[in-house]
């Protein structure tokens, strides 16, 4: 039971291409827009337009498409029954009735509906693995602090916000190996975590879990009194070693987002939706 | 609004355990249905609402939620507004139940507090899910009561013994 060994946080995939050099802050607005604008998109030819979008960046940025649609690979049976599920049991008063076979009958609402679901959740996969693909965590977290700034001015605490994140993301590797411990000693005194029906393994977390929580708590105690003694004292007046710099790349990108969302709401505003 | 350094820390570990969690796989308990586990992954969410009230409760469930939108492990995780939405209420809601119940019994407000935290997650992330469509409501109601009651009962009891165990070291400690 090697629970811990392989744990990959994030999946980087390091480059030196246009899209890896834009500011994170970039990033995470064009993104935000494209997941709103999916958020909207009820017909075909909105998905078509942004299909040759999300190609263009894949090429742009020379991910494999392999590599970015790995992570797709466990999530496709749920993706295939949802289809289904749509297919079989969405329904409009008008609708044609395609196939029937048994008690369930395939409607075209249904075919469609269970396509545009299907495609929204595509769609909305691909920018956010182009998104962790391209930018590291560290960048992320910059990036995302530089934009919670302004919003200190209406109180938000954006820099203890961000510190939360790093140090969740700092105490994941740190807590994966005390939970390979704890999960060997219990094995050595002989609790079996693979055997048995769904209550046994359920009980058999209690002993993992327990501790795991404790001795968290407990590092959280030792970080509190070694941050406190170092006299933390948040954002206020703080500066920073690496500061983000916007160029000429960024606002060509930033233009060329804007544009094209304007193309997207005009397609959604003139296509009628097909559901 | 100010975060205490308490408040930053606790949140962050918090929030490390639930990534934890999810990434190891060891948040998945698996349950006889066809749709295959129940997840666990909000209990810390739940233990931050009650431990160290709503604020810490909100942070957690903004990490686990924004983790579980750019790992999604089902498909309409992939909308933000089915993934990192419903997980904000979590800790406010096991925060609300437990102090609105503690002076009864420390042990039932435990309890009440895992299950409507887990409640308030199955409630509106399915809710959600069938509202944006992606899930048929006959599909929502039968996952919710397959994964959702097993899920309440696990979040109950560990609760319970979480919380205990962690009070047990905090009042020796001081």
């Amino acid at each position: 039971m090697e629970l811990t060994k392989n744990i990959t946080l994030g999946v980087y995939l390091p480059g030196e291409t246009y899209i890896h050099n834009l500011d994170p802050r970039t990033k995470i607005i064009a993104a935000a827009i494209l997941i709103t604008l999916l958020l909207f998109i009820k017909s075909y030819l909105a998905y078509a337009i942004f299909l040759f979008l999300i190609i263009a960046i894949l090429v742009i940025a020379t991910i494999p498409p392999g590599y970015a649609f790995s992570g797709l690979k466990p999530m496709l049976p749920i993706l295939v029954l949802m289809w289904l599920f749509q297919l079989f049991l969405y329904s409009t008063p008008d609708a044609e009735v395609i196939v029937s076979w048994w008690i369930f009958s395939a409607t075209d609402a249904g075919l469609h509906m269970g396509n545009l679901i299907s495609m929204r959740v595509l769609f909305l996969f691909t920018v956010t693995t182009i998104l962790t693909l391209t930018t590291s965590i560290v960048s992320l977290t910059d990036g995302l602090e530089s934009l919670l700034n302004p919003l200190k001015k209406i109180g938000l605490p954006s820099q203890e916000l961000v510190m939360t994140m790093i140090i969740a993301l700092r105490f994941v590797l740190i807590l994966a190996e005390e939970l390979d411990k704890i999960i060997k000693a219990q094995m050595a005194r002989g609790v079996a975590f693979d055997r048995g029906n769904f209550i046994q393994k359920t009980k058999s977390l209690f002993p993992v879990f327990l501790p795991l929580f404790i001795n968290a708590f407990k590092r959280a105690e030792e970080l509190i009194v070694a941050m406190e003694a170092r006299s933390y004292t948040g954002g206020k007046g703080r500066t920073k070693m690496k500061t983000l710099h916007m160029g000429r790349v960024d606002l060509f990108a930033g233009l060329f987002i804007l544009l094209f969302s304007a193309l997207i709401i005009y397609v959604i505003l003139i296509v009628p939706p097909v559901i | 609004m100010n975060l205490s350094v308490r408040k930053i820390v606790i949140s962050g570990i918090l929030g490390a355990i639930s990534i934890l969690l999810g990434i190891t796989r060891l948040g998945f308990i698996p349950v006889p249905t066809p749709a295959g586990h129940a997840t666990i992954m909000h209990i810390p969410v739940i233990l931050g609402g009650v431990l160290e009230g709503p604020v810490v409760g909100l942070i957690t469930g903004v990490i686990f939620g924004l983790f579980s939108f750019l790992q999604p492990g089902a498909p309409f995780f992939a909308d933000p507004l089915v993934s990192i939405f419903p997980r904000l209420f979590i800790g406010i809601v096991a925060y609300l139940v437990y102090y609105s119940t503690k002076k009864i019994n420390t042990i039932l407000a435990c309890v009440l507090a895992g299950a409507f935290g887990s409640a308030t997650n199955t409630v509106l992330v399915l809710g959600m899910a069938t509202w944006r469509g992606y899930l048929p409501s006959e599909v929502s109601v039968s996952i919710g009561l397959l994964h959702g009651l097993p899920e309440l009962v696990i979040a109950a009891i560990l609760t319970v013994i979480l919380v205990k165990g962690i009070q047990r070291i905090r009042t020796t400690e001081e």
